[in-house]
């Protein structure tokens, strides 16, 4: 009946949506420091108390002045180690925040990549030990440290620290909650505008309206995604191990997901008001349940499906494998990208469905 | 385009909302190749009706056709059909020139095609100095102008207008006339919807819409002469009532008031015949008006 799609008319579509975007300067302002202002947010929040901070100390003899300094630092609880491989192992395995190893040649730091607030704080605390040692360098039995002479080296641990498990987690979260919200909004406003009243009366498809606004979307999920991700990595010291285009891909995925569900419950909402409120509905279980804060084994057996239902379990999941294990798109294909994109194609049908709905 | 088939025909069309028959067997032709204004109070279908026509609504009931095709496969030839809502539909964080650029790329026009047609249109709604000005901080009426020219982009064969002149000042109105009356020079239908009487007189065809149903349809002066309404020609003599006595002889409708002598006016012809019987002092040609057509024509139903 209806001709075929064309790739064309939806290209229209995605230019508009794009120049629309573009121009939406509070917007953009959102989309790239919001998920900033969050990874910060969350940075702190998760990146461990202060103080009681567990310090590993290899004492290998040469720098009493700078042990006695750190031994004295009021947040550190020390825990005296015989040897380097004790230390880097514990703070494998996230018993330790750090370790500092004094041995005559030199003095080395052990540093745990995933919180960066207490790592500053004891790498602040070793060079305020080395200051106070270079001071005494004249006592008999104290040898000058130069700064060159510390070496800092970062532990990434299997039981990683909270934030990088977070992180990537946050990512998929980021991308998906502004998609969401920016779609619906975006289709309430067609709505009331008369503008798809228009498209209905004109050759433009439903699929491809909607194919339209995922391509114009998709240009803003990359430069949201990239940005999340540079956040993420170099500010809070998340690894990436895997390809950072594997991770987009799997952003821009679940971006086309949340753009779609979000032209589905456009339908539900009449103002741009009422789309607020589906957050609590949309947004929250997908937070409390995609096991981003504790693993899905900790979900009640009851409520587990759920969270086999929502996107942003394959997204967390898939970017965690990506980042944290070096995991290529093969690995993640089953169960992650498969549930993804079927997520993605069960609303894009739901939605441009609903749209017709809408006519009559 | 084909002049004898009309460009929409509808026959006893039924549309009901809940238990409220909005459409109550309405049938009528809108010939192909005219300008006809649909009229009516609020509530009395007409919107309703362009929505079934461009099937936003399906009929419960009568049968339709558009451009020659049954109404179900109306969404086949959208590319030749012009909608303009009561809603603007454009784009307020969009230029003037972007919103028609957009319309412009649905129905696949493009390069230089492109820019004559907006060039062209945008001259026609007077909005050429305000292309860059993004469409929401326009005013009411450039909004509406902007709006009729991205439905007039692509040419359609029949434009739809539901209210286009709403807020559009009487110079520009003047403009929309002429440039609708070359559309239909060309062949094209269009169809308005109004609550002003004056753009109905200039339409071709009229067709007056109560509860659903088509309550009088006609060219204007049909309408008038249904009603019993004739332009009537006042004359002040100096001898009123020798002189109507004069003309009833003739067999004129004449009637005197107040010293003055109303003729009614079979046809505008008959001016020349009444002023070789009567020499006046002064006299004035008095047009009945379409408003007073329906107000008979609904009073009488």
């Amino acid at each position: 009946m209806s001709p075929s799609p064309s790739p064309s008319r939806a290209g229209v579509v995605a230019l508009r949506v794009i120049r629309q975007l573009k121009r939406d300067r509070r917007t953009i302002g959102l989309i790239v420091f919001a998920p900033i202002v969050l990874m910060v947010l969350f940075g702190y929040a998760l990146s461990g108390d202060m103080s009681g901070v567990a310090l590993g100390l290899v004492d290998g003899g040469g720098h009493d002045a700078m042990r006695d300094h750190i031994e004295s630092v009021k947040d550190f609880s020390i825990l005296h180690l015989g040897s380097e491989s004790d230390a880097e192992k514990l703070i494998g395995e996230g018993r330790l925040d750090g370790a500092v190893v004094l041995l005559p040649a030199g003095v080395r730091v052990l540093l745990d990549a995933s919180s960066l607030q207490i790592a500053a704080a004891i790498q602040a605390a070793v060079q305020a030990a080395a200051v106070a040692e270079s001071a005494a360098k004249q006592t008999p039995g104290g040898m000058p440290v130069a700064e060159s002479t510390i070496v800092t080296r970062y532990i990434f641990g299997y039981d990683l620290e909270m934030m990088d498990t977070v992180g990537p987690a946050i990512l998929g979260l980021v991308v998906f909650f502004f998609t969401f919200i920016n779609a619906a909004i975006a289709f309430i406003r067609e709505r009331s505008q008369g503008t798809l009243e228009k498209f209905m009366v004109s050759p433009l498809s439903r699929v491809e309206m909607v194919s339209g606004y995922v391509l114009g979307f998709s240009l803003f999920t990359v430069l949201q995604s990239a940005t999340t991700l540079f956040v993420v990595t170099s500010g809070f010291g998340v690894p990436l191990h895997g390809s950072s285009l594997t991770a987009l891909l799997v952003v821009l995925i679940l971006g086309a997901g949340a753009l779609v569900l979000g032209c589905f419950f456009s339908n539900f909402a009449r103002s741009e008001f009422q789309v607020v409120q589906f957050i609590p509905l949309i947004i929250t279980p997908q937070i409390v349940l995609c096991g981003i804060w504790w693993p899905l084994q900790s979900v009640p057996e009851i409520i587990r499906p759920f969270s086999y239902m929502l996107p942003l379990t394959y997204a967390a999941h898939a970017l965690r494998a990506v980042m944290l294990k070096g995991a290529g798109i093969a690995d993640i294909l089953y169960p992650d990208l498969l549930a993804l994109g079927l997520f993605f194609l069960i609303f894009f049908a739901l939605a441009t469905m609903m749209l017709r709905r809408e006519v009559d | 385009m084909n002049r004898i088939h009309p460009a929409i025909s509808a026959r006893a069309v039924v549309k009901s909302f809940g238990r409220q028959r909005v459409l109550d067997g309405l049938t009528v032709d809108i010939p192909s190749g005219v300008t006809y204004c649909l009229l009516g109070s609020n509530g009395s279908g007409k919107t309703t009706f362009i929505r079934t026509v461009v099937r936003l609504l399906h009929l419960d009931g009568g049968e339709m056709t558009v451009l020659d095709r049954p109404v179900s496969e109306v969404d086949e030839i959208y590319s030749r059909i012009g909608y303009m809502t009561q809603h603007k539909a454009l784009y307020p964080d969009l230029t003037v020139e972007e919103n028609m650029q957009f319309y412009a790329g649905l129905y696949g026009i493009g390069g230089q095609k492109r820019k004559e047609k907006i060039g062209e249109l945008l001259a026609m709604v007077d909005l050429s100095g305000h292309r860059s000005r993004l469409a929401g901080a326009l005013s009411g009426g450039m909004y509406q102008r902007l709006s009729l020219a991205c439905t007039l982009i692509h040419e359609p064969d029949l434009l739809l207008l539901d209210e286009p002149t709403v807020g559009v000042d009487p110079r520009l109105r003047q403009t929309f006339w002429e440039y609708f009356g070359r559309l239909t020079e060309e062949g094209k239908t269009v169809l308005i919807t109004t609550h002003l009487m004056d753009e109905a007189e200039k339409c071709q065809r009229v067709g007056y819409m109560r509860a659903g149903r088509m309550a009088a349809e006609g060219s204007p002066e049909e309408i008038l002469r249904l009603a019993g309404l004739f332009p009537r020609l006042k004359l002040w003599l100096a001898q009123p009532d020798r002189d109507a006595a004069l003309l009833r002889q003739e067999g004129y409708e004449a009637e005197v008031s107040e010293g003055i002598v109303q003729v009614r006016l079979e046809s505008h012809a008959r001016i020349k015949e009444i002023l070789a019987l009567v020499s006046p002092m002064d006299m004035r040609l008095a047009e009945p008006r379409l408003e007073e057509a329906f107000l008979l024509l609904s009073e009488g139903a």
